[in-house]
């Protein structure tokens, strides 16, 4: 048909010239907000209800990390989504999704503060290192304590069992007219009893170590049953070698598939196209048990003893949804700034419009089927969770955000066409559908704030919310200006990708 | 005039072969901008853009089936609190029986919801297509038949106002048709 475009007319690519001065401005700011966060956090004051600074500031600093590193792992799932399912629909806007992927390393490095003991914010965040060392040393003394105690009585239980046996060996053998029946009888207690002293005989030969370690591990249940019940999982060495695998998996993952995608742009081989393709569907599986087990690992382990099995793919869905609309908020910015004039139609809004409208769906149904089931089943262990957010305050801000501002309204906005393929009032949702994520990620941390820092004392820490947004603005600069300065690294779309072509004469 | 109509019989419209896709496409187009309206085309396959390039207009079913989700939401909803909240009170585990009862209520309302949404799909298209009906006077026309196979079927029908019997004939001659059938019926 007339009127097709042709990628070849487009193989040079466009390259983005930089946005002036707004990144520096961005990182400006950001650079600003951080090191006033820092300096306020450790300047060791205290809230003015006399609460700890520092460990206040430990979840505002998560929340800020963990609202943009979702928008970057979205953007990751995005670019492995399109190669996995051979999409060519968005080609075009392919690379604006991987560079947002490649901020997982800018943000994982912003992390670290949360996962260095020595900045303090660690063990304000996840109680659990230090209930954990609290149980530990408690069931060591304890163990010390009854040690002898312990010992001398198994080697007691050995010793009775072995005396049994020597006893009814004894019984039979004076028994001198014996009926079979009875030599049977005796006989079935000679076995069982042989066992019981077998068994018992060798757990008391044990060297006094084994058994001391058993007497502690004993005292560890004693001491906090729900965390030594999770004691292989929540554990130091394994939690930071978790962190080394998230690093490997999201950030070492999606470095291979942009700097594969970018050798595309010169070489125009179209073997890195199915590498990718391989690559993507290889990753799939384990960026989705890494970032599940991320948000265990950072977010549910914020109250160690509760769980949901459906958190991780809950924090996917807003990742998902709110990636999207970064990248409409993005691709439209570069649009206005003259990029990509000729090539991006209404059909490329139209598809992301109708991939924005799926996940608020996907998200409220998750959202919901995990609020549901805790509601319903009514299990004390789970209802913590939604009792701390379902009462006071939060109630009104779960209803109005969450289940108002998060689904109903951009549900019904993006019912509509014309909303969807109109820039401004596709670019006004997916700014609002961002602020409600913001609403989303805060009550999942900082709701848990007032009650774990003061063992439920109260459930509001006053004027902390500053610092919440003080921390949000350090690393959104940061991630902006990162953004922006990874934008002008290589062009803006892959143009020698082989499906150019069916991106350029989209139609839906 | 080649086609030999009687007196009896009326003529359905024309039924006219293309070569390609590409080709149909151009001729929708430029039917299109003739202004007729009562015309359609079959093809062996979805051709991307073609109902932009036929100028058809959204249309009226997703205000069919939002206005079936809408009464599939409601019919729950009215089914449910009136059964369960307000004609006799069903306490669960001490849940309350009011407003705060909905999230109970949700699975059913998102069924029904779905179900008539699809409902009002299936039956509203078959409203607006015309199905079921005994015979369509295509099913005359041999030509007709290959739009299952290969052919790149345009048909215009009689009752569109701009029909002429000769000049929309030779219309189709200027756009590009290869064989074309007068069905008669």
């Amino acid at each position: 048909m007339a009127g097709l475009k042709d990628s070849d007319d487009y193989k040079n690519g466009e390259r983005f010239k930089g946005a002036g001065n707004f990144g520096w401005i961005a990182l400006g700011v950001g650079a600003v907000a951080t090191a006033a966060f820092f300096l306020i956090a450790f300047a060791d004051g205290k809230t003015g209800d006399g609460y700890s600074m520092t460990s206040c500031m430990a979840f505002s600093w998560l929340f800020a990390v963990v609202f943009f590193l979702s928008i970057a792992v979205g953007g990751m799932f995005w670019t492995l989504l399109h190669h996995a399912t051979n999409s060519g629909w968005g080609t075009l806007v392919r690379r604006l999704m991987e560079n947002l992927g490649i901020m997982i390393p800018v943000l994982l490095f912003l992390a670290l503060p949360l996962i260095l003991p020595q900045i303090g914010f660690r063990d304000a965040l996840w109680e659990w290192f230090e209930d954990r060392a609290v149980a530990e040393s408690t069931a060591e003394k304890k163990a010390d304590e009854k040690k002898a105690e312990y010992i001398a009585d198994i080697k007691t239980k050995a010793e009775k069992a072995a005396g049994q046996l020597a006893k009814i060996e004894k019984d039979k053998s004076s028994q001198s007219n014996i009926t079979p029946g009875v030599a049977r009888f005796y006989d079935d207690q000679i076995k069982s009893l042989t066992e019981k002293s077998e068994v018992l005989a060798a757990h008391a030969n044990q060297p006094e170590e084994v058994l001391v370690d058993e007497l502690r591990d004993k005292e560890f249940k004693n001491a906090n049953a729900l965390l030594h019940a999770k004691r292989d999982f929540l554990q130091e060495e394994f939690w930071l070698l978790r962190f080394g695998i998230y690093i490997l998996v999201l950030g070492g993952g999606m470095y291979l598939l942009r700097s594969t995608s970018v050798r595309q742009d010169k070489s125009g081989d179209p073997k890195l196209f199915t590498k990718m393709q391989v690559m993507s569907c290889l990753l799939l599986l384990p960026f989705a048990v890494a970032w599940t087990f991320l948000v265990f690992d950072w977010l549910m382990a914020l109250d160690y003893s509760w769980f949901s099995t459906m958190w991780g793919v809950y924090l996917f869905a807003g990742a998902a949804l709110n990636s999207m609309g970064v990248l409409i908020l993005v691709l439209s910015g570069l649009r206005k700034a003259g990029y990509f004039a000729d090539t991006i139609t209404k059909e490329h809004y139209l598809i992301m419009g109708k991939l924005m409208h799926a996940f608020v769906i996907f998200w409220a149904y998750i959202a919901f089927s995990q609020f549901f089931l805790i509601w319903y089943a009514n299990i004390t262990e789970e209802t913590k969770f939604f009792l701390t957010r379902n009462t006071g305050f939060w109630n009104l801000y779960t209803i109005i955000f969450l289940v108002v501002g998060h689904f109903f309204i951009p549900f019904i906005a993006l019912l509509i066409r014309y909303n969807k393929t109109t820039t401004k009032i596709i670019c006004f949702i997916a700014i609002w559908n961002l602020l409600m994520h913001f609403f989303d990620i805060y009550w999942i941390i900082i709701a848990e704030r007032a009650p774990s820092l003061t063992q439920g004392a109260v459930t509001h820490i006053k004027g902390m919310w500053m610092y919440d947004l003080l921390a949000f603005v350090g690393v959104g600069g940061i991630f902006i200006f990162c953004l922006l300065k990874t934008l002008g690294t290589a062009s803006l779309f892959p143009c020698r990708d082989p499906r150019l072509d069916e991106s350029l004469n989209l139609t839906n | 005039m080649s086609d030999s109509t009687t007196s009896s019989k009326e003529l359905f419209g024309y039924v006219a072969e293309f070569e390609s896709a590409a080709d149909l496409y151009h001729a929708a187009e430029k039917v299109r901008d003739a202004g007729f309206k009562k015309w359609d085309v079959h093809t062996p396959y979805p051709v991307h853009g073609i109902d932009h390039a036929m100028g058809l207009g959204k249309s009226w079913l997703s205000a069919v089936v939002l206005a079936g989700g809408v009464a599939g939401s409601f019919t729950a909803l009215f089914l449910q609190f009136f059964t369960q909240v307000s004609l006799y009170p069903t306490v669960v585990q001490n849940k309350p029986t009011n407003l705060f009862t909905i999230p109970a209520f949700f699975p059913v309302t998102f069924e029904l919801t779905i179900l008539f949404a699809a409902f009002s799909t299936l039956f509203g298209l078959l409203v607006f297509i015309q199905l079921p009906r005994w015979n369509h006077p295509l099913f005359e026309s041999e030509l007709f038949k290959k739009f299952s196979d290969d052919g790149f079927i345009l048909v215009i029908e009689s009752r569109d106002p701009r029909f002429k019997r000769d000049k929309t004939k030779s219309f189709l001659e200027e756009i590009g048709a290869g064989e074309i059938e007068a069905v008669v019926v």
